[in-house]
């Protein structure tokens, strides 16, 4: 669903938010205000612009939500025409105000979370690695280029934080600088990166736009989509790992505790239980 | 006899699945939009997107996940 053009274009009329579910206590606080109470891998609802008022129920997917019929195991879900056009009728309600050039920019949490979800969406990485001043004049510079339909949703975007991400030049290869605009392919399983470009933070919009077209142009020619299940065969035998700030697993009844799966004992990860 | 038709039937009316939490891994192929393209333009912070939804008066689009399948990185 997320895939296609129609849906692509329903969802600029929103403001999208994914949140890591395993990244904080934070996050799964956030589900769980949703889920009333329950906590699980995946959650969707709509939310008016304050963030305070639920437009729609919360379910798994928009597809559980949005022109679904009935709950539970009979239920049906939504169709991609009949989600897009629930989508349409919620965000017909509010008239959008500002200029696209003035919207806030991405970011992450980490660089290592910023590497990991470029992977899994396997789009290029933008980074930027700055002071605190620069960074600011940074944001004015970036916002018309990610505001650009050419540039809208084909990268992701980190702000480098001097604390959390110490060690992001470690995960690179063909890094020229450590400081900078720099354009990452992240490998398969969004541990490593390599640099395809680097711009001085002070560099033109033309030029930053330009750069970043050229870069995703050549990774969209040379990058072939991964299939989930051999991904994860190839994880398993290659014995990959990602730790998570919180345990991995759900908490179906909204004790509080993520429940024992059978067979499987504690949640993983190095969270507290 | 009677309890392996009655079983199969119950089998058949409500099939076992490897996961309550949808398909399972092994059934999941790739995702069919060409890399390079144009995708959902995602906030990854709840503070920046509510700030941006402020901004903008845009309704929010909610989604949790993981980057992860049984903490193998890399994919959603």
């Amino acid at each position: 669903m997320f895939s296609t053009k129609e849906f692509v274009a329903a969802s600029r009329d929103f403001v999208c938010v994914r949140l890591e579910t395993y990244e904080s206590k934070e996050h799964q606080d956030l589900i769980r205000q949703f889920l009333n109470g329950r906590m699980e891998n995946t959650a969707f609802c709509i939310l008016d612009p304050k963030g305070e008022e639920q437009l729609t129920r919360a379910s798994r997917s928009p597809a559980s939500v949005l022109g679904a019929e009935g709950r539970g195991p009979g239920a049906t879900k939504g169709t991609n025409e009949e989600v897009i056009a629930e989508m349409k009728g919620l965000a017909s309600s509010y008239r959008p105000r500002g200029n696209d050039d003035e919207m806030l920019l991405q970011d992450f949490h980490s660089f290592r979370q910023a590497l990991n979800v470029a992977s899994g969406d396997q789009r290029l990485l933008v980074f930027i690695a700055a002071g605190e001043r620069e960074q600011s004049s940074a944001r004015r510079n970036l916002r018309p280029v990610f505001a650009d339909d050419e540039v809208t949703g084909r990268f992701h975007l980190d702000f480098g934080d001097p604390e959390e991400d110490s060690q992001w030049a470690a995960a690179l290869t063909k890094l020229k600088s450590r400081s900078g605009i720099i354009v990452i392919q992240a490998d398969t399983f969004g541990e490593k990166g390599e640099v395809l470009a680097q711009l001085p933070i002070t560099a033109r919009e033309a030029d930053i736009k330009a750069t970043l077209l050229l870069a995703n142009k050549s990774f969209a020619a040379t990058e072939e989509r991964k299939v989930y299940s051999e991904h994860v065969a190839e994880g398993r035998r290659e014995n990959i790992f990602f730790e998570t700030v919180m345990p991995f697993g759900e908490d179906h009844d909204g004790d509080g505790e993520i429940d024992a799966r059978r067979g499987k004992g504690k949640g993983k990860g190095k969270g507290k239980r | 006899m009677k309890l392996t038709i009655l079983l199969l039937a119950l089998l058949a009316l409500f099939p076992v699945t490897g996961s309550s939490q949808g398909a399972s891994p092994t059934d999941i192929g790739a995702s069919t939009q060409p890399v390079g393209d144009p995708g959902v333009m995602w906030y990854t912070t709840w503070d920046t997107a509510r700030a941006e939804a402020i901004r903008s008066n845009r309704p929010i689009f909610f989604m949790a996940a993981a980057a992860t399948c049984s903490n193998i990185p890399g994919v959603f």
